[in-house]
């Protein structure tokens, strides 16, 4: 049989084989199914929380050299899911995530130092709502063929312009809102 | 004064229940239609929340309402009233009790599973949560407030058409007695030339 080079299979195959036969950094993951992104927030001091149904997560670590991982999440706003419908319809308004002109969050972080605990801490930047501000992620790392990244970051909604306008009380909502994720990652 | 209910007429007890739980419910009735075309931002939060603490406040009066009837007894019918008239009034006037229940109950309802705010009775008292939030309880219990509703507004068409076709038509005490002397003094229009 004669692989003809122009064949798409062909295309597809030289393409696996490249990336096979590149000099794969044992450090480069992708998110794997069954990872999750919440937050944590109280409306008149009763807590709810929520979750994105959709985000991406690349990650480039070796727990020997934590300076030189990095890391690359992009979170659809329009995933936002609170359990309740009135919630995440108000969510993806202009006086929240305004999703009809920013559909995406994205968080990049590059250089991660060792925390006493055994932690991970990544001085990052998060671009939401077309602000870009620091927002620091502490994580730990649990290594495995399908290794875990489980990191908590507090980010200050109101930065952001995140529930703008009437919502900028923050008796009625907190500044801070609590973010915790879990990626479950395999190997690029 | 007659507190208790005579057998000719109601008592000032249930006339004030009776007549105080109807303007409420014509208050909520029209602040419920119309805040769901408000903006949903704090700012106009408290009409909801006037909604639902007249509502709770409702609940509470028919309760009493439903103890004081208990107690104090209800006026026969009118003389001269069809065995029919008076079971359908019956019947009419036990379905409006069960639905003044259930109207704040399924709001309730609807407010707990809901979940988004607490619920204070006027901004003063926590209200508890009947139910613990869950989307699917939530609108289950949405549409049947909004179905009670209507079925509500129907009855009390029908209530109040009743009523005004004794007083007006037939001639009768029929409204007069769930209204205060005063007000029974004045006669229905004469239609007299």
């Amino acid at each position: 049989m004669t692989i003809k080079l122009t064949t798409p299979a062909a295309v597809a195959a030289a393409l696996v084989a490249t990336l096979g036969a590149a000099p794969a950094a044992a450090a480069d993951y992708v998110q794997a199914s069954g990872s999750t992104l919440a937050f944590a927030s109280r409306y008149d001091g009763e807590l709810f929380t929520g979750r994105f149904e959709r985000f991406d997560t690349r990650v480039s670590f070796d727990p020997a050299q934590p300076q030189a991982g990095s890391l690359d999440v992009t979170i659809a706003l329009t995933s936002a899911s609170t359990g309740n419908a009135d919630r995440d319809s108000t969510l993806k308004t202009a006086d929240f995530f305004d999703t009809g002109t920013f559909a995406q969050a994205r968080y990049t972080a590059s250089g991660f130092r060792r925390l006493e605990d055994g932690q991970y801490a990544a001085n990052g930047t998060l671009e939401l709502r077309g602000v870009r501000k620091p927002v620091t992620l502490t994580f730990t790392w649990t290594d495995g063929a399908q290794p875990v990244l489980a990191g908590r970051a507090v980010v200050k909604r109101l930065d952001f312009g995140v529930g703008g306008g009437d919502w900028a009380d923050t008796d009625t909502i907190p500044d801070a809102v609590n973010i915790s994720t879990r990626v479950v990652l395999e190997p690029r | 004064m007659n507190l208790k209910n005579p057998a000719d007429r109601w008592g000032g007890v249930s006339q004030l229940l009776h007549w105080s739980i109807a303007l409420l419910i014509l208050t909520i009735g029209v602040v419920g239609l119309v805040m769901g075309e408000l903006p949903r931002t704090p700012k106009y939060f408290w009409v909801y929340t006037a909604h639902k603490s007249l509502g709770i406040t409702v609940l509470a009066l028919v309760l009493l309402r439903i103890g004081w009837r208990l107690y104090a007894g209800a006026p026969r019918p009118l003389p001269g009233i069809p065995r029919w008239q008076a079971w359908l009034a019956s019947a009419t006037h036990g379905a409006l009790y069960l639905l003044i229940l259930a109207m704040p109950l399924s709001g309730w309802l609807y407010d707990s599973a809901s979940g988004l705010r607490p619920f204070r009775w006027f901004g003063l008292v926590e209200v508890p949560r009947l139910a613990a939030p869950d989307e699917i309880l939530a609108s289950a219990a949405h549409d049947a407030h909004e179905w009670l509703f209507w079925l509500l507004v129907a009855l009390v068409l029908a209530h109040a058409g009743a009523a005004l076709h004794h007083h007006f038509i037939q001639r009768d005490a029929t409204l007069a007695r769930m209204l205060p002397r005063r007000l029974r003094a004045a006669p229905p229009h004469e239609d007299s030339p």
